[in-house]
C-alpha cells in the first residue's frame, strides 16, 4: 500500500511492545487507547509540555507548537510533544518508565462538600481499578463530558486526600469565571455520578530529607498541601513545616478546624492562615495581609529549607521573590510547571 | 512565530466546530468579518484604535497583578481585581502559545461603571482586531469597554507588556 493511504501504523514503544494504530490521529490518543496516559494539562492542545516523549523514528516534521516549547537540545534528542505528533508511519518511542503507572480510572461521586462559597470538594470512590497508587501532591485528569453543547475536554486537579486512602480520592476545585471544568464541577456534577479520570501525574511532591519546609497557598492550592500534610502525619515524618495558606475573608478559608487539629497531632507543624481583607464580622485576630508579604515577615533573613508552592501564578510569583530574597535558591522551590 | 489562519480558514474552523463558535460567537448570526467589521467602526468613530484599547486593558491589568486576587486602587480613580488560575489556552485563531487563564475586573468608580476581560480578550483584541460575537460569554462591547476603561485619544502612557 502507498504510505499516503496507509490507515493503520505501528507503534513500537520502548524496543518491547508494539501494537497497531489507525493512522489519522495523535500519538497521545493513539497511546491513551492502548492504556498509557502520558501527562498532559491542557487537552492535547499543545501548550502544557507536558506530554513529551523521544520519538526514535517515524514522526513528521516538527510542528510551531513544539518548536515553541522544546529546547534545541530537546528537539536533537527526538523529543516531541505526543499530541502534535500525528500518526502517519510506523513509530519508535521511548517513554519514561513512571508514565507507565498512570491509568484510567473509573469512579463515583460519593460527596459533594461546599468547601467556601466558591470552592467545592469531591469525594471519588474509584470503581475500576479499586485503588490508585500515588505520591501526596500529585495531580489527576478529570474527564468533563461534554454539556451545554461544549465538547469532551480534561482538567488538572490535585488530589486532597493522603495515599493512605487509595480507594477514595479527594479534590478541590475552584469555581472559574465561565470555566467549563469549574461549572461542570459545581452546576452540572451530582451525587453518585459516575466519572473517570486518569493519573496520577506531577512531581510536586514533598522531596525526601529533614529540611525544613515552607509551604505556601492560596485557593485550590490548599488541595495538594493537604495531601502532603495528611501524607506527613499518617507515615509519621517529622520535620519542621509551616504552612502558609492565603485567603480573602474568613467565609473563604477552608478546612481551618482540620488543619488547626492536625497542628496537635503533626509534631513540629504550624498552620499560619492569612486574611487580605477580612470582614468585620470575621473578628479575624490571625496574620492580616497577601500571603507573600506574611511569608516574608515570618521567614527568617536567610532560610536555608525548602518551599513548596501552589496557588495563582500572580501569588507563586511573589513568593518566589520573597524566597529569593531569603536566599532560598530555584532547587529547593518547588510549585507545578504548568501552573 | 506561526502567523494566524486567515479569516476563511478561521471562519471555517468556525462553523465546523459549533463548541468553539458557540464560545467565541455566542448566538451571533453575522459572519466573523461582520462581526470584525461592525466593532472596528465604533472603535473608528471614537477615534482609537484595536493597539491602544489593548494596551490600555493591558496597562490596567499590570497595575492590578500585584494585588494577587486582591483589588488594587489605580489613580485615578479605578479599582483593579485580576484574577489568575492554574492553566493556559489556546487562541481560536490558530496563533502560537498560550494564553493564561486571567481574567482583570475594572471598576471605574468616577463613571460607576465595571467590566470584565480575560487575557484571551486582549490577546484577541491586539492581535485579531476582534471583541468576540453577541451573546459569547467574554463578549467585550467595544464602547463599553472604552467607556469603562475611560480611553481617550490622547496618548496615556500607558504600560507596555506581554498579554499572555
Ligand atoms: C497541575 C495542575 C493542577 C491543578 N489543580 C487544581 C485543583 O486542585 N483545583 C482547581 O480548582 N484547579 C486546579 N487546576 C486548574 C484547573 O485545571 C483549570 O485550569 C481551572 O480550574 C480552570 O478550568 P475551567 O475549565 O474551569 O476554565 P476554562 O474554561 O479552561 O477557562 C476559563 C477562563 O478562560 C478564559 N476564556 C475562556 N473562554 C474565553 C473566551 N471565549 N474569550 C475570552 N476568554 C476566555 C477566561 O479567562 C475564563 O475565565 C490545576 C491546574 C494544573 C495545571
Ligand atoms: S498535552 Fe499539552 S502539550 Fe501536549
Amino acid at each position: 500500500m502507498p504510505e499516503s493511504i496507509k490507515t493503520s501504523a505501528r507503534i513500537t514503544v520502548n524496543d518491547r511492545a508494539a501494537f497497531s494504530a489507525p493512522t489519522g490521529q495523535s500519538l497521545l490518543a493513539a497511546l491513551q487507547e492502548r492504556n498509557i496516559f502520558i501527562p498532559s494539562a491542557c487537552g492535547g492542545h499543545g501548550l502544557c509540555g507536558l506530554c513529551r516523549i523521544q520519538v526514535l523514528s517515524g514522526a513528521g516534521a516538527i510542528t510551531e507548537r513544539e518548536e515553541a516549547l522544546l529546547s534545541k537540545a530537546e528537539r536533537r534528542a527526538g523529543q516531541r510533544l505526543a499530541c502534535q505528533v500525528q500518526v502517519e508511519r510506523d513509530l519508535r518511542l521511548t517513554i519514561p518508565e513512571h508514565f507507565f503507572y498512570a491509568r484510567e480510572y473509573k469512579a463515583e461521586v460519593v460527596a459533594l462538600r461546599e468547601l467556601t462559597p466558591d470552592i467545592r470538594g469531591i469525594t471519588l470512590k474509584l470503581s475500576s481499578p479499586a485503588t490508585m497508587d500515588f505520591k501526596a501532591g500529585q495531580y489527576i485528569q478529570f474527564r468533563i463530558p461534554p454539556y451545554a453543547g461544549g465538547r469532551l475536554t480534561y482538567r488538572a486537579y490535585s488530589i486532597a486526600s493522603p495515599p493512605s486512602q487509595p480507594g477514595v480520592l479527594e479534590l478541590e476545585v475552584k469555581q472559574v469565571l465561565n470555566g467549563i471544568g469549574s461549572t461542570y464541577v459545581f452546576k452540572h456534577l451530582k451525587l453518585h455520578a459516575a466519572v473517570v479520570f486518569s493519573g496520577p501525574y506531577g512531581d510536586f511532591y514533598l522531596r525526601p530529607g529533614n529540611r525544613a519546609a515552607v509551604l505556601v497557598a492560596g485557593g485550590s492550592g490548599m488541595a495538594p498541601m493537604r495531601a502532603i500534610l495528611l501524607d506527613m502525619r499518617d507515615r509519621q515524618v517529622r520535620r519542621r513545616v509551616h504552612y502558609f495558606y492565603g485567603a480573602r475573608a474568613r467565609r473563604d478559608l477552608l478546612l481551618l478546624g482540620e488543619l488547626q487539629t492536625l497542628e496537635q497531632t503533626l509534631p513540629d507543624f504550624q498552620f499560619i492562615p492569612a486574611l487580605s481583607a477580612p470582614l468585620p464580622a470575621d473578628e479575624w485576630h490571625g496574620e492580616i495581609g497577601l500571603i507573600s508579604d506574611v511569608l516574608a515577615r515570618h521567614l527568617a533573613e536567610r532560610f536555608d529549607g525548602e518551599a513548596y508552592l501552589c496557588g495563582s501564578p500572580a501569588m507563586i510569583a511573589a513568593c518566589i521573590k520573597v524566597l529569593h530574597e531569603k536566599g532560598v535558591n530555584d532547587d529547593r522551590i518547588f510549585y507545578d510547571a504548568f501552573a | 512565530m506561526k502567523k494566524a489562519d486567515s479569516l476563511a480558514t478561521i471562519e471555517k474552523t468556525l462553523q465546523n466546530d459549533p463548541a468553539t463558535r458557540r464560545a467565541f460567537l455566542g448566538s451571533d448570526k453575522r459572519s466573523l468579518a461582520e462581526i470584525l467589521r461592525a466593532d472596528a467602526a465604533i472603535v473608528r468613530r471614537r477615534g482609537l484604535n484595536h493597539a491602544r484599547i489593548a494596551q490600555r486593558m493591558l496597562a490596567l491589568r499590570q497595575a492590578g497583578w500585584s494585588g494577587q486576587g486582591e483589588v488594587v486602587a489605580v489613580p485615578p480613580h479605578f479599582a483593579v481585581k485580576v484574577e489568575a488560575e492554574r492553566g493556559y489556552l489556546a487562541c481560536p485563531f490558530g496563533d502560537e502559545g498560550a494564553v493564561a487563564k486571567v481574567n482583570t475586573t475594572v471598576r471605574n468608580l468616577a463613571r460607576g461603571l465595571e467590566i470584565t476581560f480575560s487575557n484571551l480578550n486582549i490577546h484577541l483584541i491586539a492581535a485579531h482586531r476582534f471583541y468576540e460575537g453577541r451573546g459569547a460569554k467574554f463578549r467585550l462591547d467595544p464602547g463599553q469597554l472604552i467607556e469603562t476603561l475611560a480611553i481617550s485619544r490622547r496618548v496615556s502612557g500607558a504600560a507596555s507588556g506581554r498579554h499572555r
